[in-house]
Protein backbone atom coordinates (compact mmCIF):
# COMPACT_ATOMS: atom_id res chain seq x y z
CA UNK A 1 0.00 0.00 0.00
CA UNK A 2 1.23 3.75 -0.99
CA UNK A 3 2.00 5.80 1.79
CA UNK A 4 -0.67 8.27 2.66
CA UNK A 5 -0.75 12.33 2.54
CA UNK A 6 -0.83 12.04 6.08
CA UNK A 7 2.09 9.67 6.39
CA UNK A 8 4.20 11.56 4.26
CA UNK A 9 3.95 14.75 6.38
CA UNK A 10 4.56 12.58 9.50
CA UNK A 11 7.70 11.02 7.62
CA UNK A 12 9.07 14.91 7.20
CA UNK A 13 8.23 15.59 10.62
CA UNK A 14 10.09 12.74 12.56
CA UNK A 15 12.65 13.10 10.04
CA UNK A 16 13.06 16.44 10.78
CA UNK A 17 12.31 16.80 14.27
CA UNK A 18 15.18 14.14 15.06
CA UNK A 19 17.30 15.33 12.90
CA UNK A 20 17.50 11.52 11.56
CA UNK A 21 19.91 10.65 8.52
CA UNK A 22 16.68 8.84 6.34
CA UNK A 23 15.03 9.90 3.26
CA UNK A 24 11.76 10.16 4.46
CA UNK A 25 10.33 8.74 1.24
CA UNK A 26 12.60 5.97 2.47
CA UNK A 27 10.69 4.81 5.89
CA UNK A 28 8.61 1.74 5.32
CA UNK A 29 5.05 2.56 6.45
CA UNK A 30 4.56 -0.41 8.40
CA UNK A 31 8.28 -0.70 9.91
CA UNK A 32 9.02 -0.43 13.74
CA UNK A 33 9.75 2.99 14.90
CA UNK A 34 11.00 2.49 18.68
CA UNK A 35 14.35 -0.09 19.23
CA UNK A 36 14.38 -1.42 15.78
CA UNK A 37 13.03 -0.44 12.26
CA UNK A 38 14.12 3.59 12.97
CA UNK A 39 15.72 2.66 16.31
CA UNK A 40 14.38 5.75 18.64
CA UNK A 41 14.34 5.74 21.62
CA UNK A 42 12.16 7.60 24.84
CA UNK A 43 14.16 10.64 24.09
CA UNK A 44 12.87 10.67 20.79
CA UNK A 45 9.49 9.61 21.72
CA UNK A 46 9.57 13.51 23.76
CA UNK A 47 11.01 15.05 21.17
CA UNK A 48 8.73 13.47 18.17
CA UNK A 49 5.54 14.40 21.15
CA UNK A 50 6.30 17.66 21.14
CA UNK A 51 6.75 18.12 17.38
CA UNK A 52 3.11 16.66 17.23
CA UNK A 53 1.75 18.56 19.23
CA UNK A 54 2.94 22.15 17.79
CA UNK A 55 2.14 20.32 14.06
CA UNK A 56 -1.66 18.69 14.69
CA UNK A 57 -2.87 19.89 17.91
CA UNK A 58 -2.67 16.66 19.87
CA UNK A 59 -0.99 15.74 23.15
CA UNK A 60 0.45 11.96 23.48
CA UNK A 61 -0.10 10.63 26.85
CA UNK A 62 1.89 7.99 29.01
CA UNK A 63 -0.90 6.45 30.69
CA UNK A 64 -2.51 5.74 27.27
CA UNK A 65 -3.18 2.07 26.63
CA UNK A 66 -3.32 2.30 23.35
CA UNK A 67 0.92 4.60 23.38
CA UNK A 68 2.45 1.30 22.29
CA UNK A 69 0.10 0.73 19.30
CA UNK A 70 0.58 4.70 18.37
CA UNK A 71 4.32 4.28 17.97
CA UNK A 72 4.04 1.06 16.65
CA UNK A 73 5.04 2.26 12.95
CA UNK A 74 4.26 5.56 10.60
CA UNK A 75 1.00 3.88 9.76
CA UNK A 76 -0.40 3.05 13.13
CA UNK A 77 1.06 7.12 14.07
CA UNK A 78 -0.70 8.56 11.07
CA UNK A 79 -3.84 6.44 11.70
CA UNK A 80 -4.31 8.03 15.52
CA UNK A 81 -3.19 11.46 14.45
CA UNK A 82 -5.50 11.40 11.65
CA UNK A 83 -8.42 10.19 13.43
CA UNK A 84 -7.41 12.83 16.70
CA UNK A 85 -6.17 15.99 14.52
CA UNK A 86 -8.30 19.02 15.60
CA UNK B 1 8.57 12.93 62.94
CA UNK B 2 11.49 12.03 64.77
CA UNK B 3 14.37 13.26 63.66
CA UNK B 4 16.80 10.14 63.69
CA UNK B 5 15.01 7.54 62.29
CA UNK B 6 18.05 5.18 63.44
CA UNK B 7 17.52 3.52 66.90
CA UNK B 8 20.34 2.77 69.66
CA UNK B 9 19.81 -0.66 68.06
CA UNK B 10 20.51 0.36 65.11
CA UNK B 11 17.07 -0.32 63.54
CA UNK B 12 15.25 1.57 61.36
CA UNK B 13 12.05 2.06 60.89
CA UNK B 14 10.24 1.28 57.27
CA UNK B 15 7.93 4.34 58.05
CA UNK B 16 9.04 7.33 59.67
CA UNK B 17 6.44 8.64 62.04
CA UNK B 18 3.14 9.48 60.18
CA UNK B 19 -0.99 9.56 60.77
CA UNK B 20 -2.41 6.19 59.93
CA UNK B 21 -3.92 8.52 57.09
CA UNK B 22 -1.16 10.52 56.06
CA UNK B 23 -1.06 10.03 52.32
CA UNK B 24 1.95 8.56 50.71
CA UNK B 25 0.72 7.80 47.25
CA UNK B 26 -1.82 9.36 45.18
CA UNK B 27 -3.17 7.83 41.67
CA UNK B 28 -5.86 8.29 39.24
CA UNK B 29 -8.62 7.35 41.37
CA UNK B 30 -6.71 5.96 44.59
CA UNK B 31 -5.51 7.89 48.03
CA UNK B 32 -2.80 5.11 49.39
CA UNK B 33 -1.95 6.44 52.97
CA UNK B 34 -0.03 4.76 55.36
CA UNK B 35 -2.31 2.04 56.69
CA UNK B 36 -2.59 1.26 53.40
CA UNK B 37 0.86 0.88 52.57
CA UNK B 38 1.69 -0.97 56.07
CA UNK B 39 -0.96 -3.87 55.34
CA UNK B 40 0.06 -3.98 51.91
CA UNK B 41 3.34 -4.37 52.62
CA UNK B 42 2.53 -7.03 55.37
CA UNK B 43 0.31 -8.85 53.12
CA UNK B 44 2.61 -8.62 50.44
CA UNK B 45 5.83 -9.71 52.36
CA UNK B 46 4.13 -12.88 53.40
CA UNK B 47 2.93 -14.07 50.11
CA UNK B 48 6.30 -13.74 48.12
CA UNK B 49 7.41 -16.88 47.05
CA UNK B 50 11.36 -18.27 48.65
CA UNK B 51 14.01 -16.27 46.97
CA UNK B 52 17.01 -14.80 48.05
CA UNK B 53 17.37 -11.68 45.03
CA UNK B 54 13.96 -9.66 44.25
CA UNK B 55 14.01 -7.99 40.50
CA UNK B 56 11.62 -5.05 41.13
CA UNK B 57 9.86 -4.68 37.49
CA UNK B 58 7.27 -2.53 39.01
CA UNK B 59 6.47 0.44 37.08
CA UNK B 60 3.50 1.50 39.35
CA UNK B 61 5.33 3.43 41.98
CA UNK B 62 3.35 2.48 45.22
CA UNK B 63 3.41 -1.19 43.86
CA UNK B 64 7.07 -0.56 43.61
CA UNK B 65 7.38 0.51 47.22
CA UNK B 66 5.44 -2.15 48.39
CA UNK B 67 7.34 -4.53 46.76
CA UNK B 68 10.65 -2.54 47.78
CA UNK B 69 9.69 -2.95 51.86
CA UNK B 70 8.19 -6.24 51.22
CA UNK B 71 11.46 -7.63 50.75
CA UNK B 72 13.20 -6.32 52.91
CA UNK B 73 11.52 -7.61 55.42
CA UNK B 74 11.72 -11.15 53.83
CA UNK B 75 15.17 -10.99 53.89
CA UNK B 76 15.14 -10.51 49.98
CA UNK B 77 17.30 -8.25 48.35
CA UNK B 78 15.75 -5.32 45.45
CA UNK B 79 17.18 -5.63 42.38
CA UNK B 80 17.12 -2.53 40.64
CA UNK B 81 17.42 -2.77 36.38
CA UNK B 82 16.01 0.07 34.11
CA UNK B 83 17.05 -1.81 31.55
CA UNK B 84 14.18 -4.81 30.58
CA UNK B 85 15.54 -6.35 28.06
CA UNK B 86 15.25 -9.97 28.06
CA UNK B 87 18.67 -10.85 27.55
CA UNK B 88 19.69 -8.26 30.49
CA UNK B 89 17.49 -10.23 32.75
CA UNK B 90 18.38 -13.05 32.03
CA UNK B 91 21.97 -11.72 32.73
CA UNK B 92 21.02 -11.21 36.07
CA UNK B 93 19.58 -14.56 36.82
CA UNK B 94 22.85 -15.71 35.98
CA UNK B 95 24.64 -13.47 38.47
CA UNK B 96 22.68 -13.65 41.46
CA UNK B 97 21.39 -16.86 43.74
CA UNK B 98 17.24 -17.71 43.35
CA UNK B 99 16.36 -14.50 41.47
CA UNK B 100 12.07 -14.47 41.50
CA UNK B 101 11.05 -11.26 39.53
CA UNK B 102 7.96 -8.77 40.80
CA UNK B 103 5.80 -6.76 39.03
CA UNK B 104 1.87 -5.40 39.48
CA UNK B 105 0.73 -6.99 36.36
CA UNK B 106 1.24 -10.40 34.47
CA UNK B 107 3.87 -10.15 31.54
CA UNK B 108 5.17 -12.60 29.02
CA UNK B 109 8.67 -11.41 28.54
CA UNK B 110 10.35 -12.37 31.61
CA UNK B 111 12.81 -15.30 31.74
CA UNK B 112 12.95 -15.80 35.42
CA UNK B 113 10.36 -16.87 37.83
CA UNK B 114 7.66 -14.21 38.09
CA UNK B 115 5.36 -13.13 41.27
CA UNK B 116 2.13 -10.99 39.91
CA UNK B 117 1.68 -8.92 43.20
CA UNK B 118 -2.02 -8.77 44.49
CA UNK B 119 -2.90 -5.51 45.70
CA UNK B 120 -6.86 -5.20 46.03
CA UNK B 121 -7.30 -1.50 48.07
CA UNK B 122 -9.76 -2.48 49.90
CA UNK B 123 -10.57 -0.60 53.08
CA UNK B 124 -8.10 -0.66 56.04
CA UNK B 125 -9.24 -1.45 59.42
CA UNK B 126 -6.83 -0.46 62.27
CA UNK B 127 -2.80 0.40 61.62
CA UNK B 128 -0.74 -2.47 60.96
CA UNK B 129 2.65 -1.95 63.31
CA UNK B 130 5.39 -0.49 61.46
CA UNK B 131 8.47 -2.50 61.41
CA UNK B 132 12.01 -2.12 62.02
CA UNK B 133 14.75 -3.18 60.22
CA UNK B 134 17.88 -3.63 60.92
CA UNK B 135 20.23 -0.48 59.20
CA UNK B 136 23.05 -2.83 58.04
CA UNK B 137 20.83 -4.91 55.96
CA UNK B 138 21.30 -5.00 52.13
CA UNK B 139 18.32 -3.86 50.93
CA UNK B 140 19.00 -3.19 46.90
CA UNK B 141 21.04 -3.21 44.68
CA UNK B 142 20.94 -0.68 41.83
CA UNK B 143 22.27 -1.47 38.62
CA UNK B 144 23.88 1.17 36.18
CA UNK B 145 24.41 0.21 32.85
CA UNK B 146 27.70 0.82 31.34
CA UNK B 147 28.84 1.20 27.85
CA UNK B 148 30.66 -2.35 28.25
CA UNK B 149 27.88 -4.90 28.37
CA UNK B 150 27.79 -6.08 32.11
CA UNK B 151 25.63 -4.03 34.13
CA UNK B 152 27.20 -2.82 37.50
CA UNK B 153 25.41 -3.73 40.80
CA UNK B 154 25.79 -0.94 43.51
CA UNK B 155 24.76 -2.45 47.72
CA UNK B 156 22.50 -0.31 49.13
CA UNK B 157 21.41 -0.67 53.16
CA UNK B 158 18.51 -0.30 54.90
CA UNK B 159 20.16 2.39 57.13
CA UNK B 160 21.90 4.07 54.29
CA UNK B 161 19.38 4.79 52.45
CA UNK B 162 16.92 5.80 54.91
CA UNK B 163 19.19 8.61 56.59
CA UNK B 164 19.32 9.71 53.10
CA UNK B 165 16.05 10.43 52.13
CA UNK B 166 15.89 11.79 55.35
CA UNK B 167 18.28 14.15 54.68
CA UNK B 168 17.14 15.12 51.02
CA UNK B 169 13.36 15.80 52.72
CA UNK B 170 15.31 18.39 54.87
CA UNK B 171 17.42 20.28 52.05
CA UNK B 172 14.78 20.61 50.04
CA UNK B 173 12.24 21.50 52.77
CA UNK B 174 9.75 18.75 53.00
CA UNK B 175 8.23 19.83 56.51
CA UNK B 176 5.54 18.06 58.53
CA UNK B 177 3.30 21.60 58.31
CA UNK B 178 3.12 20.94 54.65
CA UNK B 179 3.60 17.46 53.16
CA UNK B 180 4.93 17.71 49.62
CA UNK B 181 2.79 16.75 46.60
CA UNK B 182 5.82 15.06 44.24
CA UNK B 183 5.42 14.15 40.42
CA UNK B 184 8.34 12.24 39.05
CA UNK B 185 9.26 11.43 35.63
CA UNK B 186 11.89 9.47 35.88
CA UNK B 187 11.09 5.42 36.19
CA UNK B 188 11.96 3.85 40.07
CA UNK B 189 14.28 1.42 39.03
CA UNK B 190 16.78 4.69 38.31
CA UNK B 191 18.96 5.80 41.46
CA UNK B 192 17.08 9.34 41.34
CA UNK B 193 13.64 8.34 40.47
CA UNK B 194 14.30 5.50 43.66
CA UNK B 195 15.86 8.42 45.89
CA UNK B 196 12.98 10.82 45.17
CA UNK B 197 9.72 9.15 43.91
CA UNK B 198 9.97 6.09 46.20
CA UNK B 199 12.04 7.00 49.25
CA UNK B 200 11.01 10.90 49.96
CA UNK B 201 7.00 9.72 51.26
CA UNK B 202 8.52 6.84 53.49
CA UNK B 203 11.39 8.74 54.98
CA UNK B 204 10.41 12.51 53.92
CA UNK B 205 7.33 14.28 54.62
CA UNK B 206 5.87 13.70 50.94
CA UNK B 207 3.30 11.98 48.66
CA UNK B 208 4.12 11.08 45.39
CA UNK B 209 2.48 10.42 42.14
CA UNK B 210 2.00 6.57 41.54
CA UNK B 211 0.81 6.70 37.87
CA UNK B 212 3.21 7.81 34.75
CA UNK B 213 4.11 11.15 33.71
CA UNK B 214 6.24 11.72 30.90
CA UNK B 215 4.96 13.55 28.30
CA UNK B 216 3.43 17.15 29.15
CA UNK B 217 0.09 16.76 29.45
CA UNK B 218 0.52 13.33 32.14
CA UNK B 219 2.96 15.66 34.12
CA UNK B 220 0.15 18.74 34.06
CA UNK B 221 -2.28 16.26 34.71
CA UNK B 222 -0.34 13.93 37.53
CA UNK B 223 0.60 17.45 39.31
CA UNK B 224 -3.32 18.93 39.21
CA UNK B 225 -4.06 15.77 41.04
CA UNK B 226 -1.20 15.98 43.83
CA UNK B 227 -1.97 18.30 46.64
CA UNK B 228 -0.02 21.43 47.12
CA UNK B 229 2.82 22.17 47.84
CA UNK B 230 3.79 20.77 44.98
CA UNK B 231 7.60 19.37 43.12
CA UNK B 232 8.02 18.40 39.98
CA UNK B 233 10.93 15.97 39.96
CA UNK B 234 12.17 15.90 36.33
CA UNK B 235 15.47 15.81 33.82
CA UNK B 236 16.80 18.76 31.77
CA UNK B 237 15.10 16.90 28.67
CA UNK B 238 11.71 17.40 30.22
CA UNK B 239 11.95 20.75 31.39
CA UNK B 240 12.48 21.90 27.98
CA UNK B 241 9.75 19.55 26.64
CA UNK B 242 7.52 21.73 28.80
CA UNK B 243 8.60 25.35 28.49
CA UNK B 244 8.77 24.27 24.63
CA UNK B 245 4.85 23.00 24.84
CA UNK B 246 3.72 25.95 27.22
CA UNK B 247 1.25 23.45 28.84
CA UNK B 248 0.18 25.47 31.98
CA UNK B 249 0.68 23.90 35.51
CA UNK B 250 -0.44 24.65 38.42
CA UNK B 251 1.91 26.19 40.92
CA UNK B 252 5.14 24.64 41.87
CA UNK B 253 6.90 25.02 44.53
CA UNK B 254 9.80 23.54 43.22
CA UNK B 255 11.30 22.34 40.50
CA UNK B 256 14.47 19.48 40.60
CA UNK B 257 16.76 18.36 38.14
CA UNK B 258 18.99 15.48 37.77
CA UNK B 259 20.75 12.80 35.18
CA UNK B 260 22.74 15.76 33.06
CA UNK B 261 23.82 18.56 34.19
CA UNK B 262 21.32 21.34 33.24
CA UNK B 263 22.02 24.76 31.48
CA UNK B 264 21.98 27.52 33.76
CA UNK B 265 19.83 29.30 30.78
CA UNK B 266 17.08 26.91 30.57
CA UNK B 267 17.15 26.78 34.20
CA UNK B 268 16.55 30.49 34.57
CA UNK B 269 13.96 30.86 31.87
CA UNK B 270 12.23 27.65 34.10
CA UNK B 271 12.45 29.41 37.23
CA UNK B 272 10.63 32.21 35.79
CA UNK B 273 7.82 30.73 33.71
CA UNK B 274 6.95 29.08 37.14
CA UNK B 275 7.95 31.80 39.48
CA UNK B 276 9.56 28.48 41.77
CA UNK B 277 13.20 27.64 42.41
CA UNK B 278 15.01 25.11 40.02
CA UNK B 279 17.14 22.95 42.05
CA UNK B 280 19.73 20.45 40.85
CA UNK B 281 20.93 17.21 42.83
CA UNK B 282 24.17 15.96 42.32
CA UNK B 283 24.80 11.91 42.57
CA UNK B 284 25.84 8.47 40.52
CA UNK B 285 24.25 5.32 41.57
CA UNK B 286 27.50 4.39 43.42
CA UNK B 287 26.84 6.87 45.97
CA UNK B 288 23.25 8.30 45.57
CA UNK B 289 22.46 11.49 46.17
CA UNK B 290 24.99 13.70 47.57
CA UNK B 291 24.00 17.68 47.35
CA UNK B 292 22.26 20.08 45.47
CA UNK B 293 22.32 23.78 44.16
CA UNK B 294 20.39 26.47 42.90
CA UNK B 295 21.58 26.50 39.51
CA UNK B 296 21.33 30.04 39.24
CA UNK B 297 23.12 30.93 41.99
CA UNK B 298 25.75 29.52 40.69
CA UNK B 299 28.74 26.70 40.93
CA UNK B 300 29.14 25.70 44.10
CA UNK B 301 26.81 22.31 45.33
CA UNK B 302 26.33 22.08 49.02
CA UNK B 303 26.51 18.51 50.61
CA UNK B 304 23.21 17.50 52.37
CA UNK B 305 23.06 17.21 56.03
CA UNK B 306 25.27 14.29 57.23
CA UNK B 307 27.27 14.09 54.03
CA UNK B 308 31.24 15.20 53.96
CA UNK B 309 33.87 15.53 51.36
CA UNK B 310 36.96 13.80 52.58
CA UNK B 311 40.17 14.73 49.86
CA UNK B 312 42.54 11.53 49.53
CA UNK B 313 45.58 12.80 47.39
CA UNK B 314 45.13 16.02 45.26
CA UNK B 315 42.54 15.36 42.83
CA UNK B 316 40.38 12.02 44.48
CA UNK B 317 37.40 13.25 46.84
CA UNK B 318 35.57 10.37 49.00
CA UNK B 319 32.33 10.46 50.05
CA UNK B 320 31.41 9.73 53.54
CA UNK B 321 27.91 9.10 54.70
CA UNK B 322 25.98 8.02 57.47
CA UNK B 323 25.95 3.73 57.52
CA UNK B 324 28.04 3.84 54.05
CA UNK B 325 31.73 3.15 53.57
CA UNK B 326 33.85 6.49 51.93
CA UNK B 327 33.32 6.11 48.63
CA UNK B 328 35.24 7.61 45.71
CA UNK B 329 33.55 10.35 43.53
CA UNK B 330 33.91 9.28 39.63
CA UNK B 331 33.43 13.28 38.78
CA UNK B 332 36.29 15.31 39.51
CA UNK B 333 35.35 18.25 41.89
CA UNK B 334 37.19 20.60 43.74
CA UNK B 335 36.61 20.74 47.65
CA UNK B 336 35.61 24.07 48.80
CA UNK B 337 34.75 23.31 52.58
CA UNK B 338 34.03 20.21 53.59
CA UNK B 339 30.95 20.40 52.69
CA UNK B 340 30.55 22.20 49.64
CA UNK B 341 31.96 22.01 45.75
CA UNK B 342 32.28 22.94 42.41
CA UNK B 343 32.75 20.12 39.60
CA UNK B 344 35.50 20.41 37.17
CA UNK B 345 34.30 20.15 34.02
CA UNK B 346 33.17 16.37 32.55
CA UNK B 347 35.35 13.77 32.29
CA UNK B 348 36.34 13.91 28.67
CA UNK B 349 35.94 9.69 28.39
CA UNK B 350 32.61 10.00 30.06
CA UNK B 351 29.67 11.03 28.77
CA UNK B 352 25.78 11.24 30.63
CA UNK B 353 22.55 10.90 28.42
CA UNK B 354 19.51 9.99 29.30
CA UNK B 355 20.29 9.35 32.80
CA UNK B 356 23.10 7.17 31.82
CA UNK B 357 26.67 6.49 31.99
CA UNK B 358 29.18 5.67 29.28
CA UNK B 359 32.97 5.93 28.51
CA UNK B 360 33.33 6.67 24.94
CA UNK B 361 36.37 4.43 25.40
CA UNK B 362 34.35 1.89 25.93
CA UNK B 363 32.24 2.61 22.69
CA UNK B 364 35.16 3.16 20.92
CA UNK B 365 36.65 -0.20 21.49
CA UNK B 366 32.35 -1.62 20.78
CA UNK B 367 33.04 0.52 17.33
CA UNK B 368 36.07 -1.09 16.19
CA UNK B 369 35.13 -4.41 17.16
CA UNK B 370 32.45 -4.30 14.49
CA UNK B 371 33.21 -6.65 11.69
CA UNK B 372 33.98 -4.12 8.49
CA UNK B 373 35.16 -1.17 10.62
CA UNK B 374 38.57 -0.63 9.71
CA UNK B 375 38.76 2.89 12.12
CA UNK B 376 36.22 4.49 13.84
CA UNK B 377 35.21 7.14 16.60
CA UNK B 378 32.80 8.07 18.93
CA UNK B 379 32.51 12.14 19.27
CA UNK B 380 30.34 13.91 22.04
CA UNK B 381 29.05 16.89 20.53
CA UNK B 382 30.30 20.51 22.13
CA UNK B 383 27.20 21.70 23.35
CA UNK B 384 26.17 18.09 24.67
CA UNK B 385 25.76 19.39 28.54
CA UNK B 386 24.01 22.37 27.08
CA UNK B 387 21.05 20.65 24.86
CA UNK B 388 19.16 17.97 26.57
CA UNK B 389 18.50 15.34 23.49
CA UNK B 390 21.55 15.85 22.56
CA UNK B 391 23.35 12.67 20.84
CA UNK B 392 26.68 11.25 19.90
CA UNK B 393 28.15 11.19 16.27
CA UNK B 394 30.52 7.91 15.10
CA UNK B 395 32.85 9.16 12.53
CA UNK B 396 33.86 5.72 11.14
CA UNK B 397 36.27 4.08 8.24
CA UNK B 398 34.11 1.21 6.87
CA UNK B 399 34.20 0.70 3.09
CA UNK B 400 32.40 -2.14 2.45
CA UNK B 401 29.38 -1.15 5.05
CA UNK B 402 26.19 1.45 4.77
CA UNK B 403 26.17 4.43 7.72
CA UNK B 404 22.71 1.99 8.25
CA UNK B 405 24.96 -1.40 8.23
CA UNK B 406 26.97 0.35 11.36
CA UNK B 407 24.26 1.88 12.85
CA UNK B 408 22.28 -1.61 12.59
CA UNK B 409 25.37 -3.21 14.43
CA UNK B 410 25.60 -1.08 17.27
CA UNK B 411 22.45 -1.33 18.19
CA UNK B 412 22.66 -4.95 18.75
CA UNK B 413 25.59 -3.94 21.34
CA UNK B 414 25.09 -0.83 23.27
CA UNK B 415 22.06 1.09 24.78
CA UNK B 416 20.05 3.21 22.48
CA UNK B 417 20.73 6.57 23.91
CA UNK B 418 24.33 6.03 22.86
CA UNK B 419 23.52 5.35 19.80
CA UNK B 420 24.69 8.36 16.99
CA UNK B 421 22.28 10.29 15.32
CA UNK B 422 24.76 10.51 12.64
CA UNK B 423 27.15 8.21 11.36
CA UNK B 424 29.69 9.53 9.06
CA UNK B 425 31.72 7.65 6.42
CA UNK B 426 35.46 8.78 6.03
CA UNK B 427 38.52 6.82 3.97
CA UNK B 428 40.36 7.81 6.73
CA UNK B 429 40.29 9.36 10.26
CA UNK B 430 42.30 12.80 10.76
CA UNK B 431 44.68 11.05 12.82
CA UNK B 432 47.91 13.04 13.59
CA UNK B 433 51.59 11.65 14.24
CA UNK B 434 50.50 10.63 17.63
CA UNK B 435 48.11 8.56 16.47
CA UNK B 436 45.33 10.90 18.06
CA UNK B 437 42.38 11.85 16.46
CA UNK B 438 41.97 15.55 17.14
CA UNK B 439 38.18 16.18 18.18
CA UNK B 440 38.06 19.91 16.58
CA UNK B 441 39.42 18.13 13.12
CA UNK B 442 36.71 15.92 13.25
CA UNK B 443 34.23 18.33 13.81
CA UNK B 444 35.47 20.49 11.23
CA UNK B 445 34.34 17.82 8.76
CA UNK B 446 30.85 18.33 9.94
CA UNK B 447 28.54 20.12 7.27
CA UNK B 448 27.03 24.00 8.59
CA UNK B 449 24.25 22.05 9.20
CA UNK B 450 25.14 20.46 12.14
CA UNK B 451 24.80 23.40 14.50
CA UNK B 452 21.97 23.09 17.48
CA UNK B 453 18.22 22.97 16.40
Amino acid sequence: MAPSNLEQDIARLIVESLQLEVDPAAIDPDAPLFRTGLGLDSIDALELALAISRRYGIELRADDEQNGKIFASLRALAGYIGTHQK
Amino acid sequence: MTCDASTADDLAVLLAERDAEALLFRRAGASLTAAHFLRDVQRVAAGLPEADHCLNLCQDRYAFTVALAAAALRGQVSLLSSDRSAASLAGLNGRFERVIAVSEAPAADIPLRHHVLALPHDPVAGTPPNPLIPADRLVAIVFTSGSTGTPVGYRKTWGAITERSRAAGLRFGMLAAAPAGVVGTVPPQHMYGFETTILLPLHAMAASWSGPAFYPIDIRDALLAMPAPRVLVTTPLQIRALLDNGMALPPLQAVISATAPLDPVLAAAAEQHWAAPVLEIFGATEVGSIASRRTVAGPAWTTYDGIRLLQAGTEQVLIAAPHAEPHPLADRVEALSPVEFRLLGRNADMVKLGGRRASLGGLNAILLSLPGVEDGVFIAPDDLDQRPGARLLVFAVAPGLSADDILSALRERIEPVFLPRRVIRLGALPRNEAGKIPRAALLDLLAPDAGPR
